[in-house]
């Protein structure tokens, strides 16, 4: 207790508050620009981290981190429009709310399960770094195979009224995802004989097209929903008893995100569709879910928060990053000659105590400009479309560059807007196709790797107890949605 | 219409915001007489990425306190960045990190550069392969491992970064002169990767680099059975050579510029870079990210060097049946 309090002491000094103070700014904004997102401030701050001493330095970027997790979910909410691809969930609920008049109600939700989730994914990391650590290695291809099989069975849920329209909306994103160089033999796929191609085409680029170009245009097109009724500025927020009532969701949501986020590779992204999906399964109305639910906030914002908690596990413990914004993260602190791995936490105590200790603080300041910016961004959904839809596919479009410093990805970003804008048309819905796409390489590579490890014997997916529970958790969660639908139709016969 | 009309006027905005961004003026006036980039197409946050950082921190003074900065351009396996080099043939203010991975890349192919694409300007450093396994392992020497791998054709795995990379090249190097053992290469989107399934027990071995695995080390939590080269770091662990294969893969990275320019040109960026990596600055950097300086004499040695190593990868690409069609 006396480190923790050390460890206070030390954020608390007025150069580590500034530093995490501007990290919280930076992080909300790049969060909420759409192409940005914590990966991205993290590298654009990068440099700016070299002059700093270490403690200050590492401070700024975990808040960044942390607050680009919640600013993900601003534009998701205001526009619909995931700022960052962890708030894909969020996307859901969150716009349904915004469309009914609700947004003041969404946007404190989103803070509120944003904040718990930061929290929890922080004692989590203070309590069990060296056990969870050691879990995450247990973690081989078979399990990675089984975790993504069962990200993709929620496509399930996803597909809206026509599940034919969702499944060929996660093949297409399959099909993308496999646009590229193939990660074990180093052979090029679908990538036409261009070298534009070979890295891929690209999560950023499609959900800036999918979900900003492609609304826009159906903006022009006429068939956006516009936003009914008025907004209130303070009014609409929603009531501390509103927020207590969601107690569940959001310990649920950390749950999930504090246990994915600690497995490298598997992401906040996953985590919150994870949360968002547990949440709609094991709801009385799951029909509500999509529609404009508050436990659908909850959840995923949540659990993107608890995995920044999460993913400094196999960073501090292991040296391992367990995400792309860790992985930049690891870059700054070797620049500083922190070395995490087993013997951090012995060697550096104090200043692994700081980094718990700046996680709390991180969230508050976090809570605090997202409180003071609700207003603003209440006034941004007040916007009309026709102004505020263009500006956000410039802004996009320029964070597509950012992301890369690479103009291809703004054209693969107008080749999605064009895609998701015909697809919106005929009536498919986008999100399985977002999916299809993040998690298509996780289970292509490690079907793969797991087959070139057992000589190709199938057996190992089943031997491994985690694996084989994943994939059965799949198969039910495939179909639970038909089978309650039959279920249903039957009882209406009667 | 008018909301059409808003809709190009923001497509027109974005663009110039863009490809302003890339505009140049090429000024009289002596070198240098504007800001230096430095193009980096690796990972942000990585080591080549880092190198490129620890350059552009130190290189001032060097460069008559010009700014120096870091310019990310990813994409198309590194093209994306190459290709922004090549274009600014005769242009000393803009230079590029060149690694091992640029070479193999050129080496199968994939991408459309040839060494004589840019100007070879410095060697700075190299950081050796070597391999690693868990501290349980039943290895003890690399002569263990390939023993096994003889006994049981095809069931000793390694991880690694990559596949038909430069780590991939380093390791087939070292079965080449085991006499070609069936080792499983198991690829993996990163080194860190590749090293967490050997700490995991998902494969046997880890192909990797010092840095990676420093703090398990330090920790004992895995060990090195060999080194391609001695390191400090690493005295008491056996090089390849000591274990009988005469070969020394290695990951390097040197900084080169765009093509066409002249030797005066070439040897003033050599002499600006040499004092820029002997600060006191990049001295500690190297120390930190656990790199070996390894500064080559003049710039001809290092071109040498790269067209060296696109010759050695292409013959074992193409013994390995992994070129492609060109």
């Amino acid at each position: 207790m006396t480190e923790f309090a050390e460890g206070l002491a030390t954020a608390l000094q007025p150069s580590n508050l500034a530093a995490l103070l501007g990290g919280s700014v930076l992080g909300v904004f790049a969060g909420a620009v759409p192409g940005l997102s914590s990966t991205v401030g993290l590298a654009l701050v990068l440099p700016v981290t070299f002059a700093l001493e270490p403690t200050p330095a590492l401070l700024m970027m975990i808040s960044i981190y942390m607050a680009a997790e919640y600013g993900g979910s601003i534009t998701a909410i205001a526009i619909g429009v995931p700022g960052s691809s962890p708030a894909l969930a969020t996307t859901f609920d969150g716009y349904a709310m915004t469309r009914r008049g609700e947004a003041g109600r969404a946007f404190g939700i989103s803070l509120f399960a944003s904040m718990s989730g930061g929290i929890l994914g922080t004692l989590l990391l203070v309590a069990a770094l060296g056990p969870l650590s050691r879990a995450a290695i247990a973690f081989g291809p078979p399990e990675y195979f089984g975790l993504g099989v069962f990200g993709l069975a929620i496509v399930a849920n996803l597909v809206g009224s026509d599940p034919l329209k969702g499944i060929i909306s996660a093949l297409l994103g399959l099909l993308a995802f496999i646009v590229g160089l193939d990660v074990l033999t180093g052979a090029p796929r679908l990538t036409l004989g261009t070298t534009v191609l070979m890295d891929g085409l690209g999560l950023v680029p499609m959900l800036i097209g999918f979900f900003a170009i492609a609304e826009a245009l159906n903006g022009v097109a006429g068939r956006r929903a516009t936003v009914e009724g008025t907004v209130g500025m303070r009014g609409a927020l929603p009531a501390f008893r509103d927020l207590f009532g969601l107690w569940r969701p959001v310990l649920r949501g950390s749950a999930i995100g504090g246990i994915i986020g600690a497995i490298p590779g598997a992401g906040a992204t996953i985590a919150s569709i994870v949360a968002w999906n547990e949440e709609r399964r094991t709801s009385r109305t799951p029909e509500r879910f999509g529609s404009g639910e508050p436990a659908g906030i909850a959840a995923p914002e949540a659990a993107n928060n608890a995995c920044v908690g999460a993913a400094m596990i196999p960073l501090l413990a292991l040296g391992i990053p367990g995400s792309a914004s860790a992985a930049v993260l690891l870059g700054g602190l070797t620049v500083q000659g922190v070395a995490p791995g087993p013997l951090l936490m012995t060697e550096q105590a104090s200043l692994v105590y700081a980094l718990y200790a700046g996680f709390i603080v991180a969230v508050a300041f976090m809570l605090a400009v997202g409180r003071l910016g609700i207003p603003l961004w209440v006034r941004v959904v007040s916007l009309r479309p026709r102004i505020l839809m263009p500006l956000v596919v410039g802004v996009s479009l320029i964070g597509a560059f950012v992301l890369r410093g690479n103009l291809a990805d703004a054209w693969f970003a107008l080749f999605f807007g064009l895609l998701g804008f015909l697809m919106l048309r005929r009536g498919y819905p986008l999100a399985p196709a977002v999916l299809g796409l993040i998690l298509g390489p996780m289970v292509e590579t490690n079907y793969r790797r797991a087959l070139a490890l057992s000589s190709g014997s199938h057996t190992v997916f089943v031997e491994s107890p985690i694996a084989l529970v994943l994939l059965l958790l799949a198969v039910a969660s495939f179909a639970a949605p038909a089978l309650r639908g039959r279920l249903q139709s039957e009882r209406a016969a009667r | 219409m008018i909301v059409a009309r808003a809709w190009l006027r923001w497509f027109a905005v974005s663009a110039v915001l863009i490809v302003g961004g890339c505009g140049t003026s090429t000024g009289e006036a002596p070198f240098p007489n504007r800001a230096i980039e430095i193009v980096s197409w690796a990972t942000p946050g990585g080591p080549s990425d880092l190198l490129a950082r620890a350059i552009a921190e130190a290189a001032p003074d060097y460069f008559e306190g010009q700014r120096v900065s870091v310019m990310t351009r990813q994409g198309g396996a590194g093209a994306a960045g190459m290709q922004y080099l090549r274009s600014r043939a005769g242009d000393p203010h803009v230079l590029g990190v060149f690694t091992a991975s640029g070479t193999v890349n050129m080496a199968t192919g994939r991408i459309p550069f040839a060494p004589g694409d840019f100007t070879p300007i410095l060697r700075i450093q190299v950081d050796p392969f070597l391999v690693a396994v868990r501290e349980d392992s039943p290895f003890r020497t690399i002569g263990d491992l390939i023993g096994a791998a003889r006994e049981r054709p095809g069931e000793v795995s390694m991880s690694g970064f990559g596949a038909a990379s430069a780590h991939f090249l380093g390791f087939q190097r070292l079965r080449a002169a085991a006499g070609d053992p069936d080792i499983r290469w198991i690829a993996y989107e990163g080194s860190g990767d590749a090293v967490v399934a050997a700490l995991g027990g998902h494969t046997d071995a880890a192909h990797t680099n010092y840095n990676i695995v420093r703090e398990h080390l330090r920790a004992g939590t895995m060990r090195v059975l060999a080194v391609a080269l001695p390191l400090t770091a690493l005295r008491d662990t056996p090089t390849y050579l000591d274990e009988g294969y005469d070969l020394a893969p290695v990951h390097w990275r040197g900084v080169v510029g765009p093509p066409g320019l002249s030797p005066e040109v070439r040897a003033d960026l050599r002499e600006r870079l040499l004092a820029t990596i002997r600060t006191a600055g990049f001295q500690e950097y190297m120390a930190r990210a656990a790199m070996e300086y390894a500064v080559m004499e003049g710039s001809d040695a290092f071109g040498a060097w790269i067209a060296e190593e696109v010759d050695t990868s292409r013959a074992l690409l193409g013994r390995l049946g992994l070129l492609m069609n060109e």
